[in-house]
């Protein structure tokens, strides 16, 4: 079993089955609920209450049963988890869910395309929400979490999502990601398919080939007049480290940012990821990059260097993996001279 | 006097009306305004006076009646053209921008400013002799705003004889000023109108100044003309009453032998 | 006892145009791309037929295609807010009128938004200049109606259309964000050069020599409105028909500036009054060099906004307050103009 805390001692690789084995064993004994003594032979202990941005969750209570999710993340962290069916409603999804969970993705009735409001969130009768963004749970969106805790509503954010700092993971890794797999997993009592998901996806990772051509890349996710950009310690830096690929702009401190055309230009990018998102396609990005004549004579343009990840892909889930493995292929089969 | 057969330009109104919200604050007036002397618009609070002068002075036109100047129709020629003849001294206005005296008085040269030029030395010329006349040279570099009510209105003044008008017309121009202010304007619009021929007509809420200054006085009563003509004719003490509803008693001055009005109390109507 | 006015004001613009000039020259210089100054300009000068450029296609483009542009468009962005702010606090005789007074930025704004929200962003020019004239025309249609236009009207009638314009705006954002899409509208509410290229270059500087100079030149009848609407008519001023024609002036000179930058705030409002302070509220005056001050003014203020935060950007609306503000204090605490 995988500790919350930040630090943790990655079990090897051969041990993990029998881990695995032994806590759904456990599991199986005790009916699906946790217990406080835990079952994970790993050395620290766990605290059965975490702190999630602030608010702290109790994975010892009652599992979930009847959950909202907002945003594509926290949906298809769950439908990877195996709990589909006990997601009663999403909202505010930021794109079609992968081929492979469209089924129990078309279950999932759809209560807003935008932030819902806490009214049509209650009206499904929900124990949990579970929150891509840190913004949706406020009085303005599905509700603040304390009126939300009130009504017996459990919440959880993604922690890679929370704003304020110490809450804000410093740079994200893999490791970071899988630890927050693992940890949705505690939450939503799912640890076995937590960790079969977390090694699934480790293995996938490792199997991917970075480039070695020393590339650098720009991570474009939208704007027109100032481009907003993958920066230096959110996911697009991760995949892109673990693509080979050297971020131009790695050196700014934030998630995402705003950067200068000129910036841009100076830096000269080789290769162009380019976000893909309903209400801004990669095509028109295109299309500016091409029109615009400043960067119209960069090299990236000319020969159309680019490759394309969709939008829920590129924030901290459980997508990166397979977005990182798929960017892997694009960028093998462009050609720098 | 300016004796008769020198040109002078007169105003006349015949039966001039001009209606507000649908009432007649000026109803049916005739007047008739002669260069080279002053005339002073009598009356009441609401009687219609500086509605009178607006009217004159071309701002708003009259709902009925005609007004010529110069034997012409004075809202035949154009807005310009009038500016070039009447000047206007309303009762106490601010400016909300910083400007200076010189900068206020300036602004009187507008109607004979040309589009693209800068001030000549003519303008500057008229200026300096405006201020002069007014008596705000020393104030020439102040802000405007940082004036007593009496010193804006002399600059005013100023800047209404910048125009260099044939017509100056005045709307109640005694009201900040004291006691010396008062004659010494009064004195100097007679004075303009006597030596060089402007129809001056000034609205005035005194009547001892109307009776020392003006040569010839127009009486409204709720718009109406009551009476018309020399002051000391005019302002006897049974129209006073009629129009004004106050007992006064005309007396001599000791010295100088012309008239001065005295006003009696008010009866108490209520103990 | 005749103040040498002519010359000085003569001397004053002279000096104004000059160093307007050598702000272009230097702002183009400064950028996160390390370019020297004399590559900048032989960049330039081969554009312009003088040579040929010493820097590679895309540094070159850099210079071109980005800072140049971008620089001349704050130069008659600036120049623009700057006359038309003095010519809406002379018309509406209120020193905080700013030339957004009367709904045009807010009419702007929505016609940008709906514009960037539809997707169809290329429209947007078009959008905002459009969106200030209808928000123009509700204002003067509201004050306008059953009573004279004055000044005290048009400010209701335009805080009316303004305030509804920006509902309409924020329901429009609230509504259809999706993602980060929002980022790029509140950047474009906020003001922005950041977009700049020749086809706003083309646009600015058309709306400043082709509405900004005949306002300048007719201008000077807007001292005639010092004391009132009164004053002015026995001035020989047409009250009614200079109003309407300065106000579709400046509505046309602002819809054009707002289309290419977003509102830009402080320039419009502040510029005009340190300008007074210094040279008088002569409209002859005051307009050629609060046109020149404001383009200087916002070339700097936009320079600091690219290159301060480098690789960042700030809003230059943001900028234009910071910078703006004390300077503006500092003017108003040496001058003895206002008592």
């Amino acid at each position: 079993m995988m500790n919350a805390a930040r630090t943790r001692i990655p079990l090897p690789r051969r041990i993990r089955p029998l881990t695995a084995l032994a806590a759904a064993g456990l599991l199986a004994l005790t009916g699906c609920s946790t217990t406080s003594t835990g079952a994970e032979n790993s050395a620290a202990p766990v605290d059965a209450v975490i702190d999630n941005c602030g608010t702290e969750v109790d994975t010892e209570a009652a599992a979930p049963e009847r959950i909202v999710t907002i945003k594509s993340t926290s949906t298809e962290l769950l439908i990877a988890l195996g709990l589909a069916d006990r997601v009663i409603g999403s909202a505010f999804q930021d794109g079609p869910v992968p081929e492979e969970w469209a089924t129990a993705a078309a279950d999932i009735p759809v209560i807003s395309d935008f932030a819902p409001s806490q009214e049509a969130v209650l009206e499904l009768e929900p124990d949990f929400v579970f929150a891509g963004w840190e913004s949706m749970l406020t009085a303005e969106a599905a509700g603040d979490r304390d009126s939300l805790a009130g009504l017996g509503i459990g919440t959880y954010v993604a922690p890679s999502a929370c704003k304020e700092a110490g809450y804000q993971p410093g740079k994200l890794t893999f490791d970071e990601v899988f630890a927050q797999i693992a940890e949705a997993g505690r939450v939503f009592h799912a640890q076995k398919a937590a960790a079969d998901l977390v090694a699934e996806q480790r293995s996938a990772l490792e199997a991917i080939e970075s480039d070695d051509r020393g590339l650098s890349a720009l991570w474009y996710s939208s704007g027109t007049d100032t481009p907003y950009v993958g920066a230096g310690i959110g996911a697009p830096q991760m995949m892109m480290e673990h693509l080979g690929l050297t971020n131009v702009a790695a050196d700014v401190d934030d998630t995402w940012s705003p950067l200068g055309w000129e910036a841009i230009i100076d830096a000269d990018p080789d290769v162009i990821v380019l976000v893909d998102a309903s209400w801004n396609t990669a095509a028109s990005k295109i299309e500016l990059l091409e029109s615009n004549p400043a960067t119209a004579a960069l090299g990236a343009v000319q020969s159309a260097r680019y490759l394309v990840v969709p939008f829920a892909a590129g924030e901290a889930g459980v997508r990166n993996v397979s977005a990182t493995a798929d960017l892997a292929q694009q960028l093998a089969a462009v050609d720098v001279e | 006097m300016i004796p008769d057969d020198e040109r002078v330009d007169s105003m006349s109104a015949q039966q001039l009306s001009v209606v507000l919200g649908g009432r007649a604050v000026v109803d049916a007036v005739d007047a008739d305004l002669r260069g080279g002397r002053l005339t002073a618009i009598l009356g009441p609070n609401g009687a219609g006076k500086s509605s009178l002068i607006r009217v004159l002075a071309g701002i708003g036109r009259p709902a009925s009646g005609a007004l010529s100047w110069a034997g012409e129709d004075w809202f035949a020629t154009s807005r310009r053209d009038r500016a070039r003849v009447a000047a206007l001294v309303e009762q106490d206005v601010n400016a909300e921008l910083p400007l200076t005296v010189r900068m206020a008085v300036a602004l009187g040269r507008t109607p004979h400013a040309s589009f693209l030029a800068g001030p000549s030395r003519r303008d500057d010329e008229v200026i300096d002799a405006a201020m002069a006349d007014a008596g705000v040279t020393g104030f020439a570099h102040r802000q405007i705003s940082t004036l007593s009510g009496g010193e804006r209105q002399r600059a005013h003044l100023a800047r209404a004889l910048a125009q260099e008008p044939r017509l100056l017309l005045l709307d109640e121009p005694t009201n900040h000023l004291d006691v010396l202010a008062q004659l010494t304007t009064l004195a100097l619009v007679r004075d303009l109108a006597t030596r060089n021929g402007l129809a001056v007509v000034a609205a005035l809420h005194d009547l001892n100044l109307a009776v020392a200054f003006a040569d010839h006085v127009v009486v409204l009563d709720a718009g109406r003309v009551r009476a018309s003509g020399p002051p000391a004719e005019v302002l006897t003490p049974d129209l006073i009453l009629r129009v004004w509803h106050v007992a006064a008693t005309v007396l001599t001055h000791p010295v100088s032998g012309a008239p001065v009005i005295t006003f009696d109390r008010p009866e108490r109507t209520h103990p | 006892m005749r103040t040498a006015r002519p010359p000085r004001i003569l001397l004053a613009s002279i000096t104004l145009a000059a160093a307007l000039l050598a702000s272009i020259a230097a702002a183009v210089t400064f950028g996160p791309a390390d370019i020297r100054f004399d590559e900048v300009w032989a960049s330039i000068g081969s554009h312009l037929g003088l040579g040929a450029t010493p820097l590679s296609p895309l540094r070159d483009g850099i210079v071109w295609e980005l800072r140049l542009p971008r620089v001349l468009t704050a130069a008659a962005v600036g120049a623009g807010l700057a006359i038309s702010g003095a010519v809406m606090q002379a018309i509406t005789r209120n020193p905080l009128a700013d030339p957004y007074l009367l709904g045009l930025s807010s009419g702007a704004s929505l016609g940008a938004v709906a514009v960037l929200v539809l997707g169809v962003s290329v429209l947007l020019p078009a959008a905002a200049f459009l969106g200030a004239l209808v928000a123009l025309a509700a204002t003067l249609l509201i004050a306008g109606s059953g009573s004279a236009l004055t000044p005290s009207r048009m400010i209701l009638a335009g805080i009316a259309v303004s305030s509804l314009g920006a509902a309409l705006t924020s329901f429009v954002i609230f509504w259809t964000a999706t993602g980060d899409s929002y980022r790029e509208i509140i950047s474009w509410l906020l003001g922005s050069l950041a977009g700049a290229r020749w086809p706003a270059v083309a646009i600015a500087v058309a709306a400043v020599v082709v509405i900004g100079i005949p306002l300048m030149i007719g201008g000077r009848v807007l001292d005639a409105f010092a004391f009132g609407d009164t004053s002015a008519a026995a001035l020989g001023v047409s009250v009614a028909r200079t109003r309407w024609v300065m106000l579709v002036g400046t509505a046309l000179l602002t819809g054009g500036m707002v289309s290419v930058s977003g509102s830009i705030g402080f320039v419009g409002l502040i510029l005009p009054h340190a300008v007074r302070l210094i040279v008088g509220a002569q409209h002859r005056a005051l307009l050629p060099l609060a046109a020149l001050s404001g383009a200087i003014f916002l070339i700097w203020c936009d320079t600091a906004a690219r290159a301060l935060f480098d690789p960042r950007e700030l809003p230059v609306g943001i900028v234009t307050a910071v910078i703006g503000a004390p300077v503006f204090v500092l003017l108003l605490m040496r001058s003895r103009r206002f008592a």
